[in-house]
């Protein structure tokens, strides 16, 4: 006679909640595949070759609804100035909390601030833009674009590059200074080499996650119909385009706008594959 | 180079020239690489300072004609009113010329119906947001094989990578129209029918664009960040408390509830990051809520949060006091989710019990 | 067993620095030749409580326990002593299932409690862990009061009495060497307590569900010597109530506190009888080898 259950309803309501874990863990991926698999259906429809050729035209002229090659160069352009600003400085700020924050009173507040900036809602940092470099300057323009966008970026890369250094086993620094070399030579040669896995992968996240940012450009590059690259004119992107887009009345612009939700989310889906990758690459998890 | 550059070696003589004068050059950019990682540092530092005081500054005269009525007053009238006189009987008063005397009334704003509307919709992001992800969490770390909790735990973090205004197109052109036409009718007709929640019931015809949707595509939104948070809580419960609960004869729930309660405090905090996230988003809200400044109990009326406010005004406001009063709402946007930021990191770091040896 | 099957024992004392248990790959030397274990005669007089019959315990492929058969003996301290990966804390976990926690465990052969089978379909797992108490290596109190710690097995048994909680609490720390100590913090964290305290009070939850068996998991290994010394002496006590198991690493233990050793290697049971016996004149090589300290 096998040993049985004494009371009963303990157990049943373990198998229930048991269940309801499972369900609750597809139901989040049903969403999840829901929504991926509507955004490609209907964007696959409205995607073709003008999509990435043609400029947004205006209704009524002869190639309307034309396509979305301005928001991809605007993006580029955004995404490119505000890595060229972020990054460094990203990165400099993790080497300075990995390497530096020994005895330096300023790091705690450092690293505090970094992470609770990581958590600032984008629209406030746009709106930062907007009274720092909108106004001053004179009228919506490019930089101030991209400087929001370095804005988002710099806590980001700066966390992950301090996770990535701290990853770097204490041996190799005690090698590289035991051999003579000086704080700054071992950081660069040994320090950073060692961990240039880790350090892309921070940069990528960082770029894939302002890539997809609306807000903070809504009152900064404002966003113009044209192919432009000179950031002291309002400045065109990709997800502004859709924005306007997808809240607009037309049929056709609508198509428009999932062909670009389309677009950009296959990039970020290479960006998040390429980075998995990367960091399974160097065992990191 | 002056003698007192030359380092010196522990017995006080100079050390050879050519090491010296090596070693010399190594130390300038030892010290050029300890400035720029410091200044980089101060940068950061700077970001915050100049957040907080652009935004204070910028709201002040917002803050000094409203004062604490700003939380209180619930109209958003970014114009004057020009409002005929009349005498107590109704009567048009008319100046010596015949025409009808006006009365401005100034602009005024409030924010109380955009705090209401992003307290609200959030309430209801993480009222849909955490069940789900709990059990997710607790599905990736108790039930999932590890083939399976790998793939999962990836396509979680990938709906975290997703763009908010991706969600805000599915909101807008899937789950508005759904919930529109198959959803609010009834629901409404619930509210309507049943006595203790006639509150909740709207007078016009839901439109799916208001605080309900705007509530639900929050809560989709949340969902990765506080499955992974709290999947990497539950994680860190020691594997001697789960056996120590399951050897007292607890079924798989009461453990799992023991689980809950050891990491309590770091689940609190993966919430406040949920909440962090629901509160400062905007594009996907501004899509779906519908927009409008009004307090109403229904979760079928439109609303406006914080963030929709501003994406909807900021860009036209006039430099006067509209402006001022839209950066007054951004400082609280920012001031609140800092605050559960600050909470949020204090919880999931470093304040789990532990178990002395 | 006769003179000759000992012979072909290859390991023992011929060999004093003989061969590291391999915890990678204990089934590697074991597979070559089987060796029926050792048991003393005197155990046959004895009640057994549980029972396992030729239990084998696979981590996916690799084999913890080899064909191990032997009795725990009704209110006794059995001990289970070996080298660290002889599979001893093994076959202590696979009495209450907790082995049913990992991943790609797989288990043949038979383990019965009081004549009924502990792997069986139908068998409640938790109903099976509630008479066979638990304690182990590292102490692990639930981050709450001392008395929730304790009556925590009644709470989520429904008990929702307080008189009965408080009577069994009381009842529990007492028989745990620990109510004098802790009746005037009883709703203080059972963390603040020190090493001993808390390893004494996992001792006092177990027990308060009313346990038939105690299964202790190196119970002493991270405490102290006065500590042990006190753990020690409430398992004497204990004694006669309940049947208890103790994995130990100690034979200076095992020897203090068991009536009856089961000593195992590689997975397998080499030699198990009465612990005075045991120690003192063991029948095969490879134990007096171990006891006598020359490996392990």
């Amino acid at each position: 006679m096998p040993i049985v259950a004494q009371n009963p309803m303990a157990r049943v309501y373990s198998r229930f909640m048991y269940a309801l874990c499972i369900a609750f863990a597809l139901l989040i991926i049903g969403v999840l595949v829901l929504i991926i698999g509507y955004l490609v259906s209907i964007g696959w429809r409205s995607v073709s070759v003008s999509f990435f050729t043609e400029n947004p035209q205006p209704y009524g002229s002869g190639r309307y609804p034309g396509g979305m090659l301005n928001g991809l160069v605007g993006t580029s352009v955004l995404l490119a100035v505000s890595g060229v600003v972020g990054i460094p400085i990203g990165i400099l700020a993790g080497v300075y909390l990995s390497e530096y924050s020994a005895n330096s009173k300023l790091a705690a507040p450092v690293r505090f601030v970094s992470d609770v900036l990581a958590g600032v809602p984008s629209i406030v940092v746009g709106i930062l833009g907007y009274e720092l470099l909108v106004v001053p300057l004179g009228g919506y323009n490019g930089w101030a674009g991209a400087l929001a966008l370095a804005f988002i970026m710099i806590p980001i890369v700066t966390r992950t590059t301090e996770e990535m250094l701290r990853l770097v086993p204490k041996s190799y620094r005690e090698a590289s200074v035991a051999l003579g070399a000086t704080k700054a030579r071992t950081i660069l040669r040994v320090v950073i080499p060692a961990a240039t896995g880790g350090l892309v992968t921070g940069i990528m996240l960082a770029l894939a996650r302002v890539a997809g940012e609306t807000a903070p450009l809504l009152f900064t590059a404002l966003g113009t119909r044209l192919l432009t690259v000179n950031p002291n004119q309002p400045f065109p992107s990709l997800t502004k385009q859709i924005y306007n887009y997808a809240t607009g009345p037309y049929k056709e612009q609508k198509e428009l706008a999932w062909a670009g939700i389309l677009v950009l989310i296959s990039l970020i889906l290479v960006l998040n594959v390429a980075i998995r990758l990367l960091s399974q690459r160097r065992g990191a998890r | 180079m002056t003698t007192t550059d030359i380092p010196v070696n522990l017995t006080g003589n100079p050390l050879p020239a050519p090491a010296a004068r090596r070693r010399s050059r190594g130390q300038w950019v030892d010290r050029i690489v300890h400035r720029l990682a410091a200044g980089s540092g101060v940068i950061v530092l700077l970001m915050m300072a100049a957040l907080v005081s652009v935004l204070f500054y910028a709201a002040a005269p917002s803050i000094k004609t409203f004062g604490l009525k700003f939380f209180t007053e619930t109209s958003w009238r970014p114009n004057a009113l020009e409002k005929i006189k009349r005498t107590p009987e109704g009567k048009i008063i008319r100046d010596a010329d015949g025409e009808a005397v006006v009365d401005t009334i100034p602009p005024v704003f409030g924010a109380l119906p955009v705090i209401y509307g992003t307290a609200v919709s959030s309430a209801i992001a993480l009222l849909f947001a955490v069940p789900m992800s709990l059990g997710t969490a607790m599905f990736l770390i108790r039930i999932a094989p590890a083939k399976l909790a790998g793939p999962v735990s990836f396509l979680v973090e990938f709906l975290a990578a997703i763009p908010s205004i991706a969600f805000g197109l599915w909101g807008l052109f899937v789950l508005a129209p759904f919930l529109q036409s198959h959803v609010e009718p009834s629901l409404n007709a619930g509210f309507g029918a049943i006595p203790g929640l006639r509150w909740l019931h709207y007078d016009g015809m839901p439109t799916g664009r208001d605080m309900l949707a705007g509530g639900l595509v929050l809560g989709i939104m949340v969902l990765p960040i506080i499955t992974a948070v709290s999947r990497d809580v539950l994680r860190a419960v020691p594997q001697t408390q789960i056996e120590g609960t399951l050897a007292l004869g607890a079924t798989w729930w009461q453990s799992c509830r023991e689980m809950l309660r050891y990491s309590r405090s770091g689940l609190f905090g993966a919430v406040m990051l949920g909440l962090a996230r629901a509160a400062g988003e905007t594009m996907a809200v501004t899509m779906v809520i519908g927009n409008v400044n009004q307090v109403v109990a229904s979760p079928l009326a439109p609303a406006q949060t914080m963030a929709s406010l501003l994406a909807n005004q900021f860009a036209e406001a006039d430099g006067g006091l509209h402006r001022s009063a839209l950066l007054q709402v951004a400082l609280i946007l920012l001031l609140m989710s800092l605050a559960f930021n600050v909470v949020a990191r204090a919880l999931v770091v470093g304040k789990q019990p532990t178990v002395t040896q | 067993m006769t003179p000759a099957v000992m012979k072909t024992i290859p390991t023992a004392a011929g060999a004093p620095a003989a061969p590291p248990p391999d915890f990678d790959a204990p089934d590697r030397q074991g597979q070559e030749e089987k060796k029926p274990p050792y048991i003393h005669p005197e155990l046959a007089s004895e009640q057994s409580l549980l029972t396992v019959e030729n239990f084998n315990l696979f981590y996916g492929q690799s084999q913890a326990l080899h064909a191990v058969s032997l009795n725990i003996s009704a209110g006794k301290v059995t001990a289970l002593i070996g080298p660290s990966g002889c599979g001893k804390s093994t076959l202590l976990r696979s009495m209450n299932r907790l082995n049913d926690l990992i991943d790609g465990v797989r288990v043949t052969g038979n383990m019965t409690f009081k004549g009924q089978p502990i792997y069986d379909r139908h068998t409640d797992v938790i109903e099976l862990r509630k008479r066979l108490g638990m304690v182990f290596q590292k102490s692990n109190p639930f981050p709450m009061s001392i008395f929730e710690n304790v009556v925590y097995a009644l709470r989520i048994a429904g008990e929702r009495k307080r008189r009965k909680l408080e009577e069994v609490a009381e009842k529990s720390l007492r028989s745990a060497a620990l109510w004098d100590e802790v009746k005037d913090r009883l709703h203080t964290s059972a963390l603040r307590l020190s090493g001993g305290q808390q390893q004494r009070l996992c001792i006092a939850r177990a027990i308060a569900a009313d346990p038939e068996v105690l299964l202790m998991d190196e119970p002493c290994s991270a405490l102290d010597p006065i500590a042990t010394a006190k753990v020690e002496e409430l398992i004497h006590e204990l004694r006669g109530n309940y049947t208890v198991v103790i994995v130990t690493h100690n034979m200076q233990q095992a020897a203090r506190v068991s009536d009856y050793t089961a000593f195992m290697y590689l997975g397998r049971l080499i030699e198990y009888g009465p612990t005075n016996t045991l120690f003192v004149t063991p029948h095969l090589k490879e134990t007096e080898a171990y006891i006598t300290g020359r490996f392990g």
